[in-house]
C-alpha cells in the first residue's frame, strides 16, 4: 500500500503498542549501562504521538508528522525524546507538499529523520547511538528509491540492514552519553537506541504491508 | 551540607514560588512555575527569551523585566529546561515580532532551544538564537564556538533588551547582540566548591589555601589551580588573558561586571575593582559603566568573575539605557 495522510493515526498507533509491549524490555537494555529511563520515555512520548493524531485528524502526511513530533517533545522531555521529536519534525519539513509516501518520500524522510538526531544529538557513525542504526536505514531507502523499488519493499530492506546494524552496535564501544561511562563495558550489548531505530523502522514497514 | 531547606527536591519550586510572591511583574504560564515570563509584554516588541539551570541568581530569571528580557525556561539545578517549556514561554512572550533566544554555551541547553525552536517554526512564529560564550578560560583563542557563556551574558541581556524595547525588528537585535558578544569577555577566579542540595556534598574539593583560575560555574575545570595570592596579583592574572583578546585603544570605552559566585562578600569584590580600575586607567582607558555584585552565581561557591565589554558607539547607548527587572536596576544617566 501507498501511505497518505489518514494512514498517519495507524501507523503511530502501532509505533504505540510496539513500545508499550517492548517497555520492559528497552528499560533492562538501557538498564544495563544507562539510567533505565528510555522505555518509559519511547512508550509514553508515542502514546503521547499517537493520542495526538487521533484527536486531530492529519492533513497532510508533513501536517501528521510535526504533530507527532511535537507531542512527543512535550511529553518525553529526555535526550531520546527530544531526538525522536527533531527526527519527526525533520522528517516533517522533508514530506512538506507530498500527497503520499511513495518510496522517494519514503527516503527524503528517513534522510532528514536521521540528520536531524545526527545535527542534536551531536554523535558521529560508530558510537553506539541511535544513529547507527538510522544511518543504514536512511541509505538503504535511498537506494531502494534509485532502484524502483516499491515502498514496502524499500522499507522490508531497510528493516533487514537494520537488524544487521543493530547487530554490529555489539560490537561497539559507547562514546555518547551515560552508556560512555562505561566504555569496554558496553561491548557485547546491542545498543538501546539502535533498538530503537529498529522498531522504527520494523513498524513502518509493517504498516507499509511489507 | 548545611542550608535552609525544607526537601532538597523542592529547592527550585519553592524558590519560584517565593520569587513570585515577591515580584508581581512576573508570572508564569502553561501552569509550570518554570515557565517564568515577565506580566507586563510590550505589544509588538521582539521577545527576548532566556534559560538555564537553576542554581545561578540572578541569572537567568532575575534578568526579565522591563528593557531586559521577556520570558525564561528554568531548570532543575545546573539542568537545562525543557524544550516544551522553553515553547511555552516562547508562545507567550511573542507579540508578532518574532523571539530571540538569548543563553549561555551548554549542550543540554542548546538541544532544548533548539527544539524550542522547531516547535515555534510550527506555531508560525520566528525565533533566533544567539548563544552566549564569554568564559576566556574554557577554550582557546579561534576556538570561542566552543566556549561556555558566564557573567558576560548579562552584557548581552542588556544589549538585547534595550534594542528590542527600542523596537527594533529581530534581525536587527539579533545583530546588535552578536556585535556585544563578540565584544565581550569574563575570566573568574574560584575559591571554594558548591554544592547541588538534591546531591548534598561538593562536586570537588579545593585545598584551603588553593584557588582555581577559570573554574566554570557548575565547577568545570579552569586553566590552573595554584597557591592563593594577592587580590591584586590575581586580578592580574585574569585581566593579562583579557587584555590578552581584545585591542583596548587610549580613549576606548568599557563597561565592566565584577560578580560574585555567592558566598563571597561585596567589599572583596570591591577589592577587586579597585585594581581593575588601576589597570584600564593605565591603559588610558575610561570605564563608561561598572557593575559590582552578584550577577551570575553557583550556590555558595567562593570567587569572583571580570566580565568585560568593549563598548562602541552603538552599544554605548543600549548598554546606559534604563533598564528594571526583579533582580537588575538601571537607570539613564
Amino acid at each position: 500500500m501507498t501511505m497518505n495522510a489518514s494512514a498517519l493515526p495507524g501507523l503511530f498507533n502501532r509505533y504505540r503498542d510496539r513500545f508499550a509491549a517492548e517497555k520492559q524490555a528497552l528499560i533492562e537494555l538501557d538498564g544495563k549501562v544507562g539510567d533505565s529511563d528510555l522505555g518509559l520515555t519511547m512508550a509514553k512520548g508515542f502514546a503521547a504521538a499517537a493520542a495526538a493524531l487521533e484527536e486531530k485528524a492529519p492533513e497532510t502526511l508533513a501536517d501528521g508528522m510535526k504533530t507527532a513530533g511535537a507531542a512527543i517533545a512535550k511529553a518525553a522531555p529526555s535526550t531520546m525524546g527530544t531526538l525522536m521529536a527533531t527526527g519527526f519534525l525533520r522528517g516533517a519539513k522533508a514530506l512538506d507538499g507530498a500527497e503520499v509516501m511513495d518510496t522517494a518520500a519514503l527516503a527524503d524522510f528517513w534522510a532528514a529523520f536521521r540528520d536531524g538526531i545526527a545535527q542534536r544529538g551531536k554523535a558521529q557513525l560508530g558510537d553506539k547511538t541511535v544513529l547507527d542504526v538510522l544511518h543504514p536505514v536512511a541509505e538503504t531507502i535511498a537506494a531502494q528509491a534509485q532502484a524502483g523499488a516499491s515502498p514496502a519493499e524499500a522499507s522490508h530492506a531497510a528493516a533487514q540492514a537494520a537488524k544487521e546494524a543493530l547487530e554490529a552496535t555489539k560490537e561497539m564501544e559507547a562514546q555518547h552519553g551515560k552508556a560512555a561511562a562505561f566504555g569496554e563495558k558496553s561491548k557485547g550489548i546491542q545498543d538501546a537506541g539502535g533498538t530503537v531505530a529498529c522498531i522504527l523502522i520494523e513498524e513502518t514497514s509493517a504498516a507499509l504491508g511489507a | 551540607m548545611k542550608k535552609f531547606l525544607n526537601k532538597p527536591e523542592d529547592f527550585v519550586e519553592e524558590m519560584l514560588e517565593g520569587i513570585y510572591a515577591a515580584h508581581p511583574e512576573v508570572t508564569h504560564v502553561a501552569d509550570d512555575l518554570h515557565c517564568f515570563v515577565t506580566a507586563n509584554p510590550v505589544p509588538g516588541k521582539v521577545g527576548i527569551v532566556t534559560g538555564g539551570g537553576s542554581g545561578h541568581l540572578p541569572l537567568f530569571l532575575g534578568y526579565v523585566g522591563d528593557g531586559m528580557l521577556d520570558g525564561a525556561g528554568v531548570g532543575g539545578v545546573f539542568q537545562s529546561p525543557s524544550s516544551d517549556q522553553i515553547l511555552e514561554v516562547t508562545k507567550h512572550v511573542d507579540q508578532g515580532a518574532g523571539v530571540l533566544y538569548l543563553y549561555g554555551n551548554y549542550s543540554g541547553d542548546i538541544m532544548n532551544f533548539d527544539l524550542a525552536g522547531e516547535l515555534a517554526e510550527v506555531d508560525d512564529i520566528e525565533t533566533a538564537t544567539v548563544v552566549g560564550n564569554d568564559d576566556v578560560a574554557s577554550s582557546k583563542p579561534g576556538e570561542e564556538h566552543k566556549r561556555r557563556g558566564v557573567a558576560g551574558i548579562v552584557f548581552l541581556y542588556k544589549v538585547a533588551g534595550a534594542a528590542a524595547a527600542e523596537m527594533k525588528p529581530l534581525s536587527e537585535v539579533v545583530r546588535l547582540t552578536e556585535k556585544a558578544k563578540a565584544r565581550t569577555r569574563t575570566m573568574g577566579v574560584a575559591l571554594t566548591p558548591c554544592i547541588v542540595p538534591e546531591v548534598g556534598k561538593p562536586s570537588f574539593t579545593l585545598g584551603e589555601d588553593e584557588m582555581e583560575i577559570g573554574m566554570g560555574i557548575h565547577g568545570e575545570p579552569g586553566i590552573t589551580r595554584k597557591t592563593l595570592e594577592p587580590a591584586d596579583a590575581v586580578v592580574d592574572e585574569m585581566m593579562e588573558r583579557i587584555f590578552a583578546e581584545q585591542d583596548y585603544a587610549a580613549g576606548d570605552e568599557v563597561a565592566i561586571i565584577v560578580n560574585g559566585l555567592g558566598a563571597t562578600p561585596m567589599e572583596e569584590l570591591y577589592i577587586f575593582y579597585r585594581r581593575i580600575s588601576q589597570l584600564f586607567a593605565e591603559r588610558n582607558v575610561t570605564i563608561a559603566q561598572v557593575w559590582i555584585g552578584e550577577f551570575a552565581t553557583s550556590m555558595e561557591m567562593a570567587g569572583a568573575s571580570i566580565s568585560v565589554l568593549h563598548l562602541d558607539d552603538e552599544l554605548k547607548p543600549l548598554i546606559e539605557r534604563s533598564a528594571t527587572t526583579p533582580f537588575f536596576k538601571h537607570i539613564a544617566k
